[in-house]
């Protein structure tokens, strides 16, 4: 089975794999889908931010070089004004005042820095700084290029560290012509880039600085990086800076910007820039760079794109992703289904075939020639061949030839055209030649067309079957045999049983459970003067005296209820005379168990029952004669005999004392009379008590049971002890009896039971006065001892009857015994 | 002189007490009765200082008589003369208002002495039957369910169990073995739900058992 599962299961696995792989390539394709669109993205961003870069270096570019440029025009004025040349001209004092003014004038106006003249020999002579400390004034900017192409008489703009002042600043300068047409200095105005360089650019992420033809950056919007180099100085280049001391005394370090593979980007601290440059008009080799962190491009980029697509994209991965996780689950199920399918198809195919080949019935099935093209494994054992000969033969090859005639003759034709047939007889032969008889029945198979393609026939061996039938029908003949024979036994029984009833001299007599005489023997016929069929199907209410009728029905109803033989006597008058009649009613059952009728059988035992009673009655006479003259004899002797020894004591003692002062031998013979009289008033005593004690007449029986029980324990040194509770007065019959039986009971303790313990109780309770006596010895066999009387029981037994009351023995093996006498005393009041 | 009524059925009992009694120089037999009818009747007629009485008398017995006397006349000594040994008369006798118990074998020897003691106002028992007596009135006495319980002889046997007597001695007193005892002493503790011979005692005293 497991290997089956496995062939069904491999395919199923490939399919699993492939459906696992498309989601999986699905998924892939879908991600680099999106990695790719991200990265296209970004070049797009940092297109866009190298195209944003070109144009706005080259408005920065255009901006500064203007504003570099802005004091030209002025400083020309400057230079050409009457005043200025004047004071360059006469070095008096009021000339050089007035130059002052025009110089403070223009210094206000431009917001420049500082405005000044020098002469030709480079000494600053006027200036708007004058006053202040770091005075212009004295100073010799001969050195300074801007003096020198003023002097060549160019208009001339410098940028420089200001060597006294410290301040960065855009020098403008003209030449001052004097009014001789010869030059007679030079006009300066000296600007502040701070305005300028605030107005380069507000964005962290990017930068724009302004550097020399040696790359010292002079201008930038990142302070720090400000008279530092982008790239790295040669040792000449460092002296010609120094030497032009245009950027102070230096030194001027390297910022650390490396060039990359790819064009306008460069590297520094491992981070990536875009560089931008663009000369400044005017000023050849001076150059505006624009410097740009490619990450915060990036950033910028990525945030935007996820702002605007992100959502999108993630959505449409994840629907996606879903559509490809359920487009997967669905084809798994429709896998699953499939295979399920197929295995239930195989297995069918399996239970089918195990079907056709287990199930012991005969199957086969044939072609429209009669050839046989399947048969059942059975169908083969059956038949007793091989599996694998009978394939291909004729099916009434394997019949005797009466059936094959039948079957090629009659029924083929039949069955091709009809299409089935029902339970047909056959004979098959087996292989051994035995006959087997069949009973076939067959259904064709046709294909589409409507043609026949093979019977499906099963054939049923009822060879057994007719055996049974045999069997069956000698087996019903032996039993109609038997139930003859029973008959006739039952005949004779019943013969015999109603010469039984007919002359028994007991009434016998069925009724149902309504009380319907079903059947009454001849006795009870006679007895009752009734006919059995007078009676039968009516109630005895209906055939007998209302008391007979009431006491007999009370007996019957017991019997239905207790569903068990009830004893009862009845008194019946017939022959002038009350008989008594023992009668024993039993349920009779039927055959389900229930009761359908009440059987009786009455004897008469009236005979019997006088003899016991005369029996009974001599009984209790001996018995009250006997105690009458024990009782007699026990007074005669305790009351005259004991009197009369008594005053022969009283006398001898008399006599003994008497002879106080007689001779030895006197007075011995006297002490030993008074002796001998005690002794003889000791035994007299004794027996009187042994015959009957006094203190049972004198003063009833739980004094003398005290007595007794006392004497007992010190006779026999068995412990007794005797209880009594709420006994009333008794009469002498019944205390006698009870005095009996406990002393015989004792009696037989000391005899049988081997024991050091005996209890006797007395006691009163729902109007019966109960005697127990109980020992803890080794029991008896209480039925044993009664049958042979070692015991004295039945003596018992009588009195206890003769007392009106009953007798209870226990006793077991090993159990100890115990005697219960039990009186019912009317109306008897407790003894106080 | 102690005037004394002699109440028997057997004329020749009655003439050997009256010569017993005779003997004496302070005691006179008054009067005789030979039934209980008699006894009652010369009784009250004759007014003794003590009466003897015999139980066995025909008609009313000598039980009847002591009862019916005590009822009469409550300061009368009774005393009780017979052949029973049985302690369960004596006790009756007690019950029924005797001062005196005496069996006619110990009569030569003690009933004079025994007239004397009723008539100077003591009892006149036996020990045994002292006891009995005592053990009687703490019975009527409490009236208590638990002395009810006890049956005579367990009332005898805490009696001495309570006074320390050991219980060979109380074995040897009764004439009973000494498992005997011990059985009744195992039905006394479980009885009274108590646990020695201490409780025991302590018992006895508390519920007056312990007589006179």
């Amino acid at each position: 089975m497991a290997q089956f599962l496995n062939k069904l299961e491999s395919p199923g696995g490939n399919l699993r794999r492939i459906v696992s792989v498309l989601a999986l390539l699905a998924f892939l394709s879908i991600v680099t889908g999106g990695i790719l669109y991200v990265s296209f993205l970004q070049k797009a961003a940092v297109s866009e931010a190298d195209h944003q870069a070109v144009n706005r270096i080259r408005i920065v570019a255009r901006h500064l070089s203007n504003s570099l440029s802005e004091n030209e025009r002025p400083v020309k004025t400057l230079a050409g004004m009457a005043r200025i040349v004047r004071a360059l001209e006469n070095t008096d004092i009021q000339a050089t005042e007035e130059a002052n003014l025009i110089l403070d004038h223009f210094q206000k106006t431009l917001s420049a820095d500082v405005c000044y003249l020098i002469d030709v020999t480079g000494l600053t002579i006027a200036s708007s700084n004058r006053f202040f400390r770091d005075t212009f004034v004295g100073q010799n900017f001969g050195f300074r290029p801007y003096f020198q192409k003023a002097m060549e008489g160019n208009t001339a703009t410098y940028l420089a560290l200001g060597s006294v002042s410290e301040k960065r600043g855009v020098y403008s300068s003209h030449p001052v012509m004097g009014s001789e047409g010869a030059l007679v200095g030079v006009a300066v105005i000296k600007a502040s880039v701070e305005p300028l360089e605030n107005s380069l650019s507000s964005r962290p992420e990017e930068t724009v600085l302004v550097a020399d033809p040696n790359g010292v950056v002079f201008i930038s919007s990142k302070k720090q990086w400000l008279f530092k180099t982008l790239w790295p100085l040669g040792e000449r280049e460092t002296d010609m800076v120094r030497d032009s001391q245009q950027f102070g005394a230096g030194p001027w370090p390297w910022i650390g910007f490396r060039k990359t593979d790819s064009a306008g980007t460069v590297e520094l601290d491992g981070a990536r820039f875009l560089m931008h440059e663009e000369p400044i008009r005017f000023f050849p080799g001076w150059t505006a760079f624009y410097i740009q962190d490619e990450k915060a491009i990036f950033q910028r980029v990525s945030g935007n794109l996820f702002r605007v697509t992100g959502v999108v994209v993630i959505t449409t991965i994840v629907l996606v992703g879903l559509l490809v996780f359920l487009l997967y689950t669905r084809a798994l199920l429709e896998i699953n289904r499939r295979m399920m399918a197929e295995s239930a198809l195989r297995q069918s195919e399996e239970r089918y075939r195990a079907i056709y080949h287990n199930t012991p019935a005969m199957l086969h099935s044939i072609n429209s020639m009669g050839l046989l093209v399947s048969v059942s494994d059975h169908w083969v054992k059956a038949l007793q061949y091989e599996a694998g000969q009978v394939i291909g033969r004729p099916l009434a090859d394997f019949m005797t030839l009466s059936s094959a005639k039948y079957l090629m003759d009659t029924m083929m034709p039949e069955f091709l055209r009809t299409g089935e047939c029902v339970d047909v007889p056959y004979q098959f032969i087996k292989r051994n030649g035995e006959v087997m008889d069949v009973l076939l029945s067959a259904i064709a198979d046709r294909d589409d067309a409507g043609n026949f393609v093979r019977s499906l026939a099963v054939s049923v061996d009822i060879t057994e079957q007719k055996k049974a039938r045999e069997a069956l029908k000698q087996a019903q003949e032996k039993l109609s045999q038997h139930s003859r024979e029973l008959e006739r036994q039952v005949i004779r029984r019943t013969e015999e049983i109603s010469s039984i009833l007919k002359y028994t001299p007991n009434l016998v007599y069925i009724k149902d459970t309504a009380g319907r005489y079903i059947m009454i023997n001849r006795r009870y016929e006679e007895i009752f003067g009734i006919r059995n069929e007078d009676v039968r199907g009516k109630t005895q209410h209906e055939c007998m005296p209302k008391e007979y009728a009431d006491a007999f029905q009370e007996v019957d109803l017991r019997v239905l209820e207790e569903k068990k033989p009830i004893h009862s006597e009845y008194i019946v008058r017939h022959d002038n005379e009350d008989h008594i009649h023992l009668s024993v009613k039993f349920p009779i059952y039927d055959e389900q168990g229930a009761i359908h009728a009440i059987g009786g059988i009455s004897t008469d035992v009236t005979e019997l029952k006088k003899t016991q009673e005369a029996l009974r009655h001599l009984s209790n006479r001996m018995i009250i004669s006997q105690e009458a003259e024990r009782q007699a004899i026990a007074r005669e002797l305790h009351d005259e005999l004991g009197q009369i020894l008594t005053v022969l004591r009283m006398d001898a003692v008399w006599l003994r004392n008497r002879l106080k002062d007689a001779d030895a031998a006197t007075r011995e013979r006297a002490s030993a009379m008074c002796e001998l009289i005690d002794k003889t008033i000791e035994d007299v005593r004794g027996i009187a008590v042994r015959l009957r004690p006094g203190v049972l007449d004198d003063l009833g029986l739980v004094d003398a049971l005290e007595w007794y029980t006392s004497d007992f324990e010190r006779r026999t040194g068995i412990t007794c002890i005797f209880e009594h509770h709420n006994v009333p007065i008794l009469g002498n019959t019944i205390s006698t009896a009870a005095y009996r039986i406990a002393q015989e009971a004792l009696t037989n303790v000391v005899r049988h039971a081997a024991t050091d313990r005996a209890d006797v109780s007395l006691f009163f309770e729902q109007g019966e006065f109960v005697l127990v006596i109980t020992d803890s010895g080794v029991g008896y066999d209480a039925s044993l001892m009664e049958a042979s009387d070692g015991l004295g029981i039945a003596g018992m037994r009588e009195r206890a009857m003769l007392a009106g009351g009953h007798l209870e023995v226990e006793a077991g093996s090993g159990k100890g015994s115990r005697i219960i006498f039990r009186v019912r005393v009317p109306g008897a009041n407790k003894e106080i | 002189m102690i005037r004394v009524l002699l109440a028997d059925d057997h004329v020749i009992v009655r003439a050997g007490l009256r010569r017993i009694i005779e003997e004496s120089e302070d005691i006179k037999v008054i009067v005789e009765a030979s039934n209980g009818r008699e006894a009652i009747d010369f009784t009250l007629e004759h007014c003794p200082d003590v009466a003897v009485i015999d139980i066995s008398m025909p008609g009313i017995d000598g039980l009847e008589v002591v009862s019916r006397l005590h009822a009469e006349l409550p300061d009368l000594p009774l005393l009780i003369l017979t052949m029973h040994e049985e302690e369960q008369y004596v006790v009756r006798a007690i019950e029924a208002g005797a001062m005196g118990y005496m069996t006619k074998k110990s009569a030569p020897e003690q009933l004079v002495a025994a007239i004397r003691k009723l008539h100077s106002g003591s009892r006149f028992l036996t020990e045994e039957a002292a006891e009995l007596l005592a053990l009687r009135v703490s019975r009527w006495s409490k009236g208590g369910s638990l002395l009810d319980s006890l049956s005579k002889r367990e009332l005898q046997v805490l009696r001495h169990l309570a006074s320390g007597h050991t219980n060979r001695e109380i074995a040897e007193s009764y004439h009973i073995s000494i498992k005997t005892v011990d059985t009744y002493r195992g039905r006394l503790l479980k009885k009274l739900n108590l646990r020695n011979n201490a409780d025991l005692s302590r018992f006895a005293i508390q519920n007056n058992l312990m007589g006179p």
